[in-house]
């Protein structure tokens, strides 16, 4: 689908808020629509196929989960943002796991909302995922399951490569445990968050210059994991 | 149904009289009908196995040896002696002994079974009578009532009571069935000490006890009914007791959760209600500050405004998380946090109030992560770091500090402000209830927002204390407990 200005589709049961964000997305240079609630939503998804979504998580009717899940029945890529509120986590992860890409917890600011929707429409536009990772001092191999960091080898385990796969391959984007647990364990019953951490922990001891102040691998608080640095470009 | 017992010991009087009325008229018959000796033995052997019947073991073994007698002195050669002429009657005369004994022997043993399978059949009918009774009656009020009064009635008394709770000074009637009934005070606490059936003039006393556990005692006048009905009977009143008790027990628990149900949606609606104007107030402010590019006073109100919306965020975040706490619907989540993200989410929050102030993080590299719920530990750093920041002049830094302690992880915010109010110290020392604060309208300063952050950090299983920093200014500390060392794993 070839646009001028990327489609983006807000829904949020709140008048004000869906005015200004249509508003504020606009003069931002996107082309924006908006729905009251999940119904009209999965509605507006179909017919205009938007090439991102921003929903909040309770509405009546239909509510952001429903949302979540009927998008992802439609296609797999669209980036979905979710507008999450404070004290709600398990809702959070409940929509990560469902598919949604991102979240900003309100009350966001417009600037964090924008740089989230950058990041996830350049993630989404980037095309075939390349064989190598390049971020600052960092390079990741992904046919060669080699990294290389400030020029010199960094010897990992399959499986702290395969986190590390998983995060930096979606650099910006945060990955539940759960997320972590089904592609790396391939869901095996016996593996805990604590597994995880144990590995990730390991994982940060080869890689960061100071693990307890981490520069790549981020922990985001109820929800799992967060590839924090920005890759580069070609 | 009444319980009967079919058979004395002796049985009645009956039999007895009956004895000699049938052996004469055995006799006469005989006589009459001039039958030979082996005839009239059986004639005999059928009389004394009917008296055997009738009036067991006891009546049948007398008229066996009575019944010897007639037949030796009216039957046997010489008649009208109780001498016997010939060996082979011995002989007949002791088969008969013997036959007539067994006989009547085996036949009242057959009588006295059936009777008592008769009476264990009526005891368990009447158990079962009781059981259905207590049990298909639905949960309302007074069922406990009417269960003794079912109980009393299958146990054939015409009066009683029943007694709730297992000592001197918690029992008490729950209801009365027919005439009032004067109780001993002895014979209750025998009753309740011993756990057995105590029997005290026309009154039985019935402990109902179920797994070990006392219920009460049931007080019975005029029963009949033996122990084995007795005993049963008091574990199945026991038994309605107890469920009454764990219904009503059920239906509280329900009612709990209902208005835990009740407050945690509440507590969305007003979350959700209260950040979504919150929300676009931001949004707002953000799209003025953009076109108020090139007025500088215009766009210095505007930051005026942005600071005061994010301060009203903070405090109702802080008034929800507190009353989540306090209204008992959440419960703190821990997980390991590593200090260093708790730093960094602590700053972006409050990126307005710090921006352009410097702010050192130093993590000791031997610090462990937080065990603690990272929203309500953030939030807790906040309100202190937003303290120091109001206290300290903005071009002297603030400290954040993260290193192990002896029972976990302290977190320091070091500022360099005029030190602390008496008053504040004063409040945290007092004992904490915020509803109090609010009230008296205690306004010194910061004084709610460290009760808020004491609130917080309590609740995660740490402390907070306020100490004087050396060379001007206050450190306020948490302390918090570290995360477990996760197991080595084999990679």
């Amino acid at each position: 689908m070839s646009r001028a200005n990327p489609l983006i589709l807000v829904i949020d049961d709140d008048p004000s808020i869906r005015q200004t964000l249509t508003r504020e997305l606009a003069l931002a240079g996107y082309d924006a629509l908006a729905a009251a609630d999940g119904v009209e939503g999965k509605a507006l998804y179909e017919e205009r196929r938007p090439d991102l979504v921003i929903t909040d998580l309770a509405m009546p009717r239909a509510d952001g989960h429903a949302v979540i899940a009927a998008v992802r029945r439609m296609d797999e890529a669209t980036p979905i943002l979710v507008l999450s509120v404070r004290g709600e986590e398990e809702d959070k992860v409940r929509a990560l796991d469902l598919g949604a890409d991102d979240y900003v917890t309100k009350p966001f600011s417009l600037r964090e909302l924008l740089a989230r929707v950058r990041t996830q429409l350049r993630r989404s536009g980037a095309g075939a995922a390349p064989e190598v990772l390049r971020f600052p001092d960092l390079e990741i191999d992904l046919a060669r399951r080699a990294v290389t960091q400030d020029g010199r080898e960094v010897r990992l385990t399959p499986t702290e490569f395969a986190i590390l796969e998983l995060l930096a391959g979606q650099a910006g984007r945060p990955i539940t445990l759960r997320q972590i647990i089904a592609t790396v364990w391939k869901g095996a019953p016996a593996t805990t968050a604590d597994t995880v951490r144990v590995h990730v922990g390991s994982l940060r001891r080869k890689l960061e210059p100071e693990p307890a102040n981490p520069r790549y691998i981020g922990t985001e608080p109820w929800v799992g994991y967060r590839f924090l640095a920005e890759p580069e470009e070609g | 149904m009444k319980l009967q017992d079919p058979i004395g010991r002796w049985g009645s009087l009956a039999p007895w009289v009956a004895m000699p009325l049938a052996l004469a008229l055995v006799t006469f018959v005989g006589h009459w009908a001039g039958a030979n000796a082996p005839t009239i033995g059986s004639i005999y052997l059928v009389a004394v196995l009917g008296l055997a019947a009738w009036g067991g073991w006891a009546v049948g073994a007398t008229a066996s040896l009575a019944a010897m007698l007639c037949f030796n002195y009216f039957f046997l050669p010489p008649t009208g002696t109780l001498t016997i002429a010939e060996p082979a009657n011995w002989v007949a005369l002791i088969s008969f002994l013997i036959a007539s004994t067994f006989a009547s022997r085996l036949v009242a043993t057959a009588r006295r079974e059936a009777a008592e399978a008769q009476r264990r059949r009526q005891e368990v009918e009447i158990l079962y009578e009781l059981s259905f009774a207590l049990f298909a009656v639905s949960q309302r009020p007074g069922v406990l009532g009417e269960a003794a009064a079912r109980t009393l009635r299958a146990i054939g008394a015409d009066s009683g009571l029943l007694l709730l709770g297992d000592t001197d000074s918690s029992m008490e009637t729950a209801s009365t069935v027919g005439e009032p009934v004067e109780t001993e005070e002895a014979a209750l606490r025998e009753a309740r000490e011993s756990r057995r059936l105590v029997e005290r003039g026309d009154l039985v006393y019935v402990p109902l006890e179920v797994g070990g556990t006392l219920h009460g005692v049931l007080v019975a006048r005029g029963t009949s009914a033996p122990r084995t009905v007795l005993e049963p009977a008091g574990r199945l009143l026991g038994l309605a007791v107890e469920r009454e008790r764990l219904l009503a027990e059920a239906a509280h628990l329900e009612a709990m959760r209902e208005s835990d149900t009740l407050k945690t949606s509440l507590l969305r609606a007003v979350s959700h209600d209260l950040r979504t104007p919150l929300t676009t107030m931001r949004l707002e402010i953000e799209s003025l500050e953009r076109q108020l590019e090139g007025h500088p006073q215009a766009r210095a109100s505007v930051r005026g405004l942005s600071l005061e919306q994010e301060r009203l965020s903070r405090r109702i975040d802080n008034l929800l998380s507190l009353a989540r706490l306090e209204g008992g619907v959440a419960r703190p989540h821990p997980e390991p946090v590593p200090p260093a993200s708790l730093f960094r989410a602590a700053r972006e929050s409050l990126a307005l109030i710090l921006a352009g102030r410097p702010v050192e993080a130093l993590v000791d590299p031997r610090c462990p992560d937080l065990w603690a719920d990272p929203s309500l530990t953030l939030e807790a750093l906040v309100n202190l770091l937003e303290n120091a920041a109001r206290a300290t002049p903005p071009d002297r830094p603030i400290e954040i500090a993260a290193g192990p302690a002896p029972q976990g992880v302290w977190i320091e915010v070091r500022d360099r402000g005029p030190g602390l109010p008496a008053g504040v110290r004063r409040l945290l020392e007092s004992p904490r209830d915020p509803r109090r604060t609010a009230e008296s309208g205690d306004s010194a300063s910061g004084g709610l927002g460290l009760r808020i952050v004491q609130g917080l950090v309590e609740a995660n299983g740490g402390a907070l204390a306020l100490l004087d920093r050396p060379g001007g200014g206050t450190i306020a500390r948490l302390t918090l407990p570290a995360a477990p060392e996760p197991e080595e794993i084999e990679i």
